[in-house]
């Protein structure tokens, strides 16, 4: 996915002298192809993230199309309230590109884990999200995000895991993606980002009716396809690498409790940080994000005496 | 009002300040009488704007960065024409365009600020904007003193003195005051100027009142033979040419009643019909 990320944005500095490409002293290795094509278009703007995002702003209003690389600890969550006043209140152009979202950087704790990202970046009039969770919806997200020419949040979790897509992708903006279509009246998985791949592996042997859906826009989404998935659907279940307050879950069951209730099964980060250090998949395994401990829930939410909403 | 050639008479700009803010029962008009007289030279002298049009791809960019002082610029761009004359008359009405701080929704305001700290970085990324076009645009930013506390102001000038934006102008309206009291007792500031040419800025400073003065300050930073980017340091008072608000903080918060506007209008038009 980081080579379909750094591709892609070798590819539109390439064929847009306009784009620039601005980073917080961040991304070591992944910009070597585009300083060594594009150097007149790479801007380390040092370790002085406010700035950078303001400066952004300033240099969208004289015509460029700047696109601001952090990790997503930072790239939103420092810098909101310039994301808002200086880029979002406008409708400026900037690109912003959260990386290591979620547990990426499970040894380091806190500081550098993110979980409430999507929720803060979301509440912003007019700031579009994405989440893609392989290289193809990285590469269409990328476009995408460069031809909508408003301000878009590109958050990039971890980006190992297998592909979910075989090919490249030919949808459009908001739409919801269908991986694995189960049962009618199923159990349904609507995954974001790194646990697309999650809710496909489970999909594919624990619970074989289910149905997978990937969510690589948080927002704008379609709301309809929302509705619709969640009208055929027995039990819905979100997953996503975030805190169930604001995310995904929350988006939802924002949607399904005013025009198709269902049963909403809500997986993400509870509200609590990490306790301790570890792999990525030890600490997926610390907030039960880890493959069994989803099935365990999702089990004993569909048990008759479960009364939980989300886990 | 639009007049042909537009003179900035800083007294009929303080005029309009008081009818807008006696109008809208607004506060903030201290804040706007310490910027004013640098605001008249900087339009009617430096400013470029082609066509008279506020949003001229190759104009000159001014950014009021410390927004709260933004009934100074509505009166400059009144002078230009700019903007109905119901602006000013209607100002706070319910649904009106003109809100109590800089929005950049308003044809002629170039940033959103009122929040701190923001439109100083902006400009630095306008002006770098320009640099990398090659164009001979220029950038100035208007900051508070009291609004250099706020930490991406050094994070901004890191970056303008780094990249040599020898096309900006960062002017410090040094009033001494801020919204809690003076700037020496909340965050002592020592040498504004010392401080931005220990950055690498060319530094110069002058009395924030005098327009003579401002002008040749201004011309003779930009003609330094330097790369560097531009502060002008410009020492003001408060509430400058309300004697009563002068140098009196309450005039950050205080809204006119028929008397204190009667007296404020008295003190700046000094019986004449501007």
């Amino acid at each position: 996915m980081r080579d379909a990320f750094s591709k892609a944005l070798v590819d539109l500095a390439k064929a847009d002298p306009n784009v620039l490409l601005l980073t917080g002293d961040h991304g070591y290795a992944l910009f070597d192809e585009f300083r060594r094509v594009c150097p007149k278009q790479y801007i380390n703007a040092g370790i002085a993230e406010q700035n950078m995002v303001g400066m952004a702003a300033g240099l969208a209003r004289t015509g460029f199309r700047p696109i601001v690389y952090g990790l997503s600890a930072f790239i939103p969550i420092r810098v909101l309230e310039q994301i808002k006043l200086d880029v979002a209140h406008d409708n400026l152009p900037v690109i912003f590109i959260g990386d290591g979202a979620g547990f990426v950087y499970s040894h380091l704790g806190t500081s550098h884990q993110s979980t409430e990202d999507i929720a803060c970046s979301r509440a912003i009039a007019d700031l579009q999200v994405y989440s893609p969770a392989d290289e193809f919806e990285m590469t269409f997200c990328m476009h995408a995000a460069y031809r909508v020419r408003a301000p878009v949040y590109l958050r990039v979790g971890k980006s190992d895991r297998a592909p979910v897509h075989a090919q490249a992708l030919n949808c459009s903006l908001g739409q919801l993606l269908s991986l694995k279509l189960g049962e009618r009246g199923g159990v349904t998985f609507i995954a974001t980002g790194s646990l697309v791949r999650c809710a496909l592996d489970i999909a594919g042997t624990t619970f074989p009716g289910a149905s997978v859906w990937s969510a690589p826009f948080i927002k704008p989404i379609d709301e309809a396809q929302i509705s619709a998935i969640c009208r055929d659907s027995q039990t819905v279940v979100t997953l996503e690498e975030h805190s169930i307050y604001g995310g995904l879950g929350s988006l939802v069951a924002e949607v399904t409790s005013a025009t198709a209730p269902v049963r909403l099964l809500r997986i993400g980060v509870k509200d609590r940080f990490s306790m301790h250090c570890g792999s990525y998949d030890y600490l997926l395994k610390e907030h039960g994000l880890d493959r069994m401990s989803i099935e365990k829930k999702l089990t004993s939410f569909l048990s008759p005496n479960s009364s939980a909403l989300c886990e | 009002m639009s007049v042909q050639q537009p003179t900035f008479n800083p007294r009929r700009l303080r005029k309009t300040v008081l009818d807008m803010a006696y109008a809208g029962s607004t506060v903030h008009i201290g804040c706007a009488f310490s910027i004013i007289d640098l605001l008249a030279v900087l339009y009617r002298d430096h400013l470029r704007y082609p066509g008279n049009n506020p949003i001229a791809v190759d104009r000159d960019y001014f950014v009021l960065s410390k927004g709260h002082g933004v009934m100074a610029q509505y009166a400059c761009m009144r002078e230009l024409g700019w903007l109905p004359e119901e602006a000013f008359s209607g100002y706070f009405a319910d649904g009106s365009e003109l809100k109590g701080l800089s929005d950049s929704r308003v044809r002629g305001l170039e940033v959103t600020s009122g929040s701190l700290g923001h439109g100083f970085s902006v400009g630095v990324g306008m002006a770098f904007g320009a640099q990398l076009r090659g164009t001979n645009q220029k950038t100035y930013v208007l900051v508070g003193d009291g609004e250099i506390n706020e930490g991406p102001i050094w994070e901004g000038a890191l970056c303008a003195a780094h990249h040599r934006m020898k096309n900006l102008m960062l002017i410090v309206d040094e009033n001494g005051l801020q919204a809690m009291g003076e700037t020496k007792d909340v965050l002592e500031l020592g040498s504004i100027q010392a401080k931005f040419e220990s950055f690498g800025f060319v530094g110069a400073s002058v009395d924030g009142h005098n327009e003579h003065d401002i002008d040749l300050a201004i011309r003779k930073l930009w003609a330094t033979p330097s790369d560097r980017p531009k502060v002008l340091i410009a020492r003001t008072i408060k509430g400058k040419g309300v004697p009563f608000m002068e140098n009196n903080n309450i005039w950050h918060y205080t809204r006119l009643n028929a008397e204190t506007y009667a007296k404020a209008v008295a003190a700046v038009t000094r019986g004449t019909d501007l």
